[in-house]
């Protein structure tokens, strides 16, 4: 049954962010619902099944994006890994918490991925994280929040994390 | 009060550990072979994921058109939507008929002028953009099973989109015209200066490595030099707004408006062939089928 959800999670995600999240898009900036979901698995699920998903999610977007197949796979599984781990160290999270931290997640992935651009020299870098790195965060960390509060408010969260 | 979760045992979390570090290893150290790997997965990954792709694309296609058609602007839309198709089509005839002209005079002189056949192409629609935001891409219908392979050149009647990066059974991305990492051989029409367009951050191109001599001025047109990668030549490219000339520099750089609105693409062609290579392909395939006498 959760195999079936995960699937289902995974192909859904192309559509929702390859034709319709660009409709919602800020200045041309659109959240990264792949991220999210490998955030929210990772903490509900726990690191193995974060780490699982993060990289179907990762490997499935690559096939939609220009970007490299190890970048995708590295934070998308990586994310998914880290809020699995990191979510048994709180004893208890918030909208606002998860957002935040989903927000530094994102940034550190983004930053990765900036890094990973060789053409880039300091000032086109500085450009790069200050208009798309960092609202793709905040976009994230609001994203990510927003969904953990409709969860929260629709289903026992506690329940969930301990089941 | 929340709890902590301890649903997952010590033996899940160190396997999860575990398979992450190899995986972190592999990918540095056997990247081809893990990418080689997963390419056998992705065709048929390609056409499961193409099934919901295909169908909210559509969807989303159907709202717009009927949002365009009948709340919007009823009459006005249509009639706007088939001049523009007509301004674009012009666009690219006029382009063509400018290359032409110039290309007639010098071409004419040479004694070992060659008739060119069309190149092939292969119409696409366009249901995606790129999933992150870090690339300027789009996501076409078609893909392998319908002969599209990366380095293919793509466009629209009015110019350069851009170039396919990316192929799975079903789908294939094309790298346009304005992100940074494309690089496109360029001509200036007028003076025939050749040099390198690529992107830039802020979603426009520039034109890269023009000789230092050259006589470019705001508003000569740039189109490709058809020497290398998947376009012929004399596509409409983009149209010069500025020029970079700076002191001690090999070169000089000029930035370019995209002659497509790539922000706005529905549809697009893909290059199969450029110039010259369909009539060798047909000759060889004419060889080959004949029965010999």
């Amino acid at each position: 049954m959760k195999f079936i959800f995960y699937v289902i999670l995974v192909l859904l995600l192309v559509p929702l962010q390859t034709t319709l999240l660009p409709h919602v898009s800020v200045w041309n900036i659109k959240p990264d619902l792949g991220l999210v979901a490998a955030a929210l698995t990772g903490l509900f699920a726990g690191e193995l099944e974060g780490l699982l998903v993060g990289l179907a999610i990762g490997w499935v977007l690559s096939l939609f994006s220009a970007g490299e197949l190890w970048l995708s796979l590295l934070t998308n599984g990586g994310v998914g890994l880290l809020t699995g781990f990191l979510g048994r160290q709180v004893s208890k999270v918030t909208s606002i918490s998860l957002g935040v931290g989903l927000l530094l997640v994102s940034l550190a992935s983004g930053l990765l991925a900036a890094m990973n651009f060789k053409y880039l020299d300091v000032s086109q870098m500085w450009w790069m994280v200050e208009s798309i790195v960092l609202p793709q965060a905040c976009f994230d960390g609001a994203v990510g929040a927003g969904l953990y509060w409709l969860l929260s408010q629709r289903f026992d969260v506690t329940r969930l994390r301990i089941e | 009060m929340w709890m902590v979760n301890s649903r997952v045992s010590s033996g899940a979390r160190r396997l999860a550990f575990a398979c992450f570090a190899l995986l972190v290893a592999a990918l540095f150290l056997l990247p081809g072979q893990i990418q080689g790997l997963l390419q056998y997965l992705d065709g048929p990954v390609g056409h499961v994921v193409r099934v919901p792709l295909e169908a909210i694309a559509s969807i989303d296609a159907g709202i717009a058109d009927r949002w365009q058609q009948y709340v919007v602007l009823q009459g006005v839309w249509e009639e706007n939507q088939q001049l523009r198709k007509e301004i674009e089509w012009l666009r690219g005839q006029n382009n063509q008929l400018r290359e032409s002209a110039t290309a007639t005079g010098r071409l004419t002189t040479l004694l070992q002028f060659k008739e060119q056949a069309l190149p092939t192409m292969v119409a696409a629609q366009v249901i995606g953009r790129d999933a992150t935001n870090r690339y300027r891409a789009i996501i076409l219908n078609k893909g392998e099973s319908d002969g599209i392979k990366p380095d293919m050149g793509v466009i629209t009647p009015a110019g350069v989109v851009g170039r396919v990066v990316k192929t799975t059974g079903a789908s294939s991305v094309v790298l346009l015209v304005t992100d940074p990492n494309n690089a496109i051989a360029g001509l200036i029409q007028r003076t025939r200066d050749e040099g390198i367009v690529e992107g830039t951050q802020q979603g426009l191109a520039q034109l890269k490595y023009i000789p230092l001599l050259s006589t470019l001025r705001d508003g000569d047109r740039v189109v490709t030099s058809g020497l290398v990668g998947g376009f012929p030549r004399g596509l409409s490219i983009g149209t010069i707004t500025h020029i970079d000339k700076q002191e001690g520099a090999l070169f000089q750089s000029a930035e370019l408006m995209p002659e497509v609105d790539v922000g706005r693409v529905e549809e697009v062609l893909v290059i199969q062939t450029s110039y010259g290579q369909p009539r060798k392909a047909v000759v060889e395939a004419d060889l080959l089928g004949k029965p010999s006498p």
